[in-house]
C-alpha cells in the first residue's frame, strides 16, 4: 500500500466530517431499520451506523429512483418538457461491491445514447465508502470486488482507533480537507489494514469453484443444464432479486395523468426481468413465459450477457438477491452447481 | 483518472439531450385498412425523422396513454410523411385508433437496424410475411419495388387468417405490375375465396429459387418464423443470406429498459433485423 494515498482521521473528525456534510448536503447513510442496515436520510451523526454486512436493499434507489419523472407533459397545449431530478446528495455506509455496482451502473446509463437523469445525479452525488466484513452469503472475492479503486469519493477503513482515508476524486480531497482535519497515515495504521484485509480474505463462507473470467464460458454452456427447471419450479417470480440487486436496472415507463385530465407525467418505474410479463407483447405473447427461462435469464445477464458488452461481471457478489430469496435460490450454490457441471464434461 | 471522474463527475450532464422526449406530428389521414388495422399518415414537425430504413422502428404514443412500438411500413426517401400501419391490441394502440385526420400525435425513433439494401442488390429476393408482418415488410417491398432494376427475381407469399385480414389489398396491383410474383394463403377461406389455403409454407416449395442468388426475408408472428426457415432450408438457402425481422416489448428504445432483450442482444439496438446466422448464438430468438 502506498502510504501517499492514505489519510487518518480520529472517531471525532469524522463526527466532524459527517456534522459538516449533513449541514450542506441530503445526507443517505447507514441505520438500522427493524433490526437490518438499511440506507436512510439521516440528520445527525447518532443516527449514522456503520455496517459489516451489506444493507437489504442496494443503494441503486438514490441514482435510479424506484420512480422518477422523465416527462412532465400537457394534453391540451401538447407540450412534453424533459424532468431531471437531481440534487447535490452524499451516501454514506456503501461497501466495495456497492462501489462496484455503480461503475456498472455509470457504464451502463452511460454507453450508447446516454441518460441525463442518471447521470446527473451520479454527478451530483457525493460516496463515502465504508470497509466491510462478510457474512454467510456474500462472496464478492470470488468475483473480484472485494476491494474498490474508483467510484467513490472517500473510502474509509475502520481502525481500533479511528479511520484510515483513501480518496478517489478531487472532490474527495476538497471535502476532506475542508470539513475535517486529517493527518497521512502512519505505517502501523496501513499495516493495520492490511492485516484487517487478511483476515477478511480468509473469512468467506460462500465462494464460487472457478476463476471469474471463466464464469462467462461456463454460463454459455449452461442452457441445457436441468438446473433451470429445478429452481423455475420452486421460484416465485416475485422479483425480489431484481428488487433488491444492486446492478438490475431494467425498468417500465408509464404515463400518469392529473385528476384535471390536462397534465400528466412520463415516469419509470423499476420493472424486474423475473416478473411474469416482463417480456409479453400486446397479443399476450410472452417471449419468456415460464420462470425457469426468466431465471436463466437473469443469471445470465449477471455473468454473460452484459459482460460482452461492458467487460465485466454484472454479479458483484453482494448476495443480497440469495439473502432476500423466498425460496433460498442461491445464486453462489447455483453457479458453482453449474460449475461443477461444467467440469464434469 | 477513472471512468468516474472523467465521465461523470466532469460533465454537465444537464445539457445531455433527454432521449425521452417525443417529437410531434400530425395526423394527416387515417385509413381503415381491416376491422383491427388503420394505416396512419403521418406529418413529423421534425424532418429528420423520415430518414429512416425500410425495418427499423418507432415509438409512437399519446401523452396520458403511453408510447408503443411501431414499425415504419411506408417506403423510404419520404420528405414528409411517413406511414404507420398499426392494430388495435393494447391501451396505446387503442387509444391511436381514435385519431383522426388533424390530431396531434407523439413520436421518438428511427431506432433499430434495417434492412440492408445494398447486400441485397442483384439478388432474387424470396418475401415471406404472415399476418402483421406485411406491415414493415410493406416498406421493404417499396424500397425494393421503386428501383426493380437492382434486383433480380422478387417474390412475395403473404399468408393471412382469413380474406378480410388481408392487409394493402388495393396495392396488389400496382406490386404485380412493377414485377413482384405474389402469391396469398389463407387459414380461414371464405366461400367466394379461390387462393390458396393453408399456412405460408405450402406455397414455398412451388417458387423456384436458385440458393445461390436468393435471399429470404421472414417477417410474421413468432409461430412462423421455425417452419418458414425450415421450408428455406430445404430451399438450400443459406443461414448468412435469410433475413428476420423479430417482435419485442419495448420501453425505451435506446438499450437501457431490458424488455426487449433476445439472450445478450438488445432488439432496440441490434435489432429488429437479423441475419438468420447471428441468431445461432441467441437461442431465445426463434
Amino acid at each position: 500500500m502506498d502510504n501517499k494515498k492514505y489519510a487518518f482521521i480520529t472517531e471525532k473528525d469524522f463526527k466532524g466530517l459527517v456534522t459538516g456534510l449533513i449541514k450542506e448536503y441530503k445526507v443517505f447513510g447507514t441505520i438500522k431499520k427493524d433490526g437490518f442496515p438499511a440506507f436512510a436520510g439521516i440528520t445527525s451523526f447518532d443516527e449514522l451506523e456503520l455496517f459489516q454486512s451489506p444493507t437489504h436493499l442496494s443503494a441503486k434507489e438514490f441514482l435510479f429512483p424506484q420512480r422518477e419523472t422523465l416527462l412532465k407533459f400537457n394534453i391540451q397545449n401538447k407540450t412534453h418538457e424533459p424532468v431531471i431530478e437531481s440534487g447535490e446528495q452524499v451516501i454514506i455506509g456503501m461497501h466495495s461491491c456497492d462501489i462496484h455496482a455503480l461503475t456498472l451502473m455509470d457504464r451502463v446509463f452511460a454507453a450508447g445514447t446516454p441518460d441525463p437523469n442518471y447521470l446527473s445525479r451520479r454527478a451530483k452525488t457525493i460516496i463515502i465508502g465504508t470497509e466491510c466484513f462478510p457474512d454467510k452469503f456474500c462472496f464478492c472475492k470470488s468475483v473480484g470486488t472485494m476491494t474498490v479503486e474508483e467510484g467513490f469519493d472517500i473510502f474509509l477503513h475502520k481502525l481500533k482507533k479511528g479511520f484510515l482515508v483513501r480518496t478517489g476524486s478531487v472532490k474527495g480531497e476538497e471535502i476532506l480537507s475542508r470539513l475535517t482535519k486529517s493527518r497521512p497515515a502512519a505505517f502501523k495504521e496501513i499495516k493495520e489494514v492490511e492485516a484487517l484485509q487478511k483476515v477478511k480474505e480468509g473469512s468467506f463462507i460462500t465462494t464460487l469453484d472457478a476463476p471469474a473470467e471463466e464464469l462467462p464460458g461456463i454460463y454459455e454452456k449452461s442452457d441445457n443444464s436441468p438446473v433451470w427447471d429445478r429452481i423455475g419450479a420452486i421460484c416465485y417470480g416475485c422479483g425480489s432479486c431484481n428488487h433488491v440487486c444492486p446492478t438490475c436496472y431494467c425498468f417500465d415507463i408509464k404515463d400518469e395523468v392529473k385528476a384535471n385530465l390536462k397534465e400528466g407525467e412520463r415516469v419509470r418505474v423499476w420493472d424486474g426481468c423475473m416478473v411474469e410479463d416482463f417480456a409479453k407483447v400486446a397479443g399476450d405473447h410472452n417471449f419468456r413465459g415460464l420462470r425457469a427461462n426468466r431465471l436463466k435469464h437473469r443469471f445470465n445477464r449477471k455473468f454473460r450477457y452484459l459482460t460482452g458488452k461492458f467487460d465485466a461481471l454484472f454479479c458483484v457478489g453482494c448476495g443480497r438477491c440469495s439473502r432476500t430469496c423466498l425460496v433460498n435460490i442461491n445464486i453462489a450454490e447455483i453457479t458453482n452447481e453449474l460449475i461443477r457441471e461444467h467440469n464434469k464434461k | 483518472m477513472n471512468l468516474y471522474e472523467n465521465i461523470i463527475k466532469n460533465n454537465n450532464h444537464t445539457e445531455t439531450p433527454s432521449p425521452y422526449v417525443p417529437v410531434m406530428g400530425t395526423v394527416e389521414r387515417v385509413t381503415r385498412v381491416t376491422e383491427h388495422e388503420r394505416l396512419f399518415v403521418i406529418a413529423p414537425s421534425n424532418k429528420e425523422l423520415l430518414n429512416y430504413c425500410p425495418g427499423q422502428f418507432y415509438m409512437v404514443g399519446l401523452p396520458g396513454y403511453g408510447e408503443a412500438p411501431i414499425s415504419i411500413t411506408s417506403g423510404p426517401g419520404q420528405e414528409k410523411e411517413f406511414e404507420f400501419c398499426i392494430r388495435a391490441v393494447g391501451n396505446v394502440t387503442n387509444a391511436l385508433h381514435r385519431l383522426r385526420k388533424g390530431d396531434t400525435v407523439f413520436i421518438r425513433g428511427p431506432f433499430g437496424t434495417g434492412f440492408n439494401l445494398e447486400e441485397m442488390k442483384g439478388k432474387d429476393i424470396l418475401f415471406v410475411a404472415g399476418g402483421i408482418g406485411i406491415v414493415p415488410m410493406r416498406s421493404l417491398i417499396k424500397a425494393v419495388l421503386n428501383d426493380t432494376k437492382s434486383y433480380g427475381r422478387l417474390s412475395l407469399i403473404y399468408g393471412s387468417r382469413n380474406p378480410d385480414d388481408i392487409l394493402y389489398k388495393e396495392e396488389f396491383e400496382e406490386w404485380k405490375a412493377k414485377g413482384l410474383d405474389m402469391r396469398l394463403t389463407v387459414d380461414k377461406p371464405h366461400p367466394t375465396w379461390k387462393g390458396n389455403v393453408g399456412v405460408v409454407t405450402t406455397l414455398i416449395p412451388k417458387i423456384e429459387v436458385d440458393p445461390a442468388r436468393t435471399i429470404g426475408v421472414i417477417i410474421g408472428p413468432p409461430v412462423m418464423y421455425k417452419f418458414v426457415i425450415l421450408s428455406f432450408r430445404d430451399k438450400k438457402i443459406t443461414d448468412d443470406k435469410i433475413f428476420v425481422s423479430l417482435e419485442r416489448r419495448m420501453k425505451c428504445g435506446v438499450g437501457k429498459c431490458g424488455h426487449c432483450q433476445i439472450n445478450s442482444s438488445y432488439v432496440c439496438q441490434e435489432g429488429p433485423v437479423y441475419r438468420l446466422k447471428d441468431l445461432h448464438s441467441l437461442p431465445e430468438a426463434i
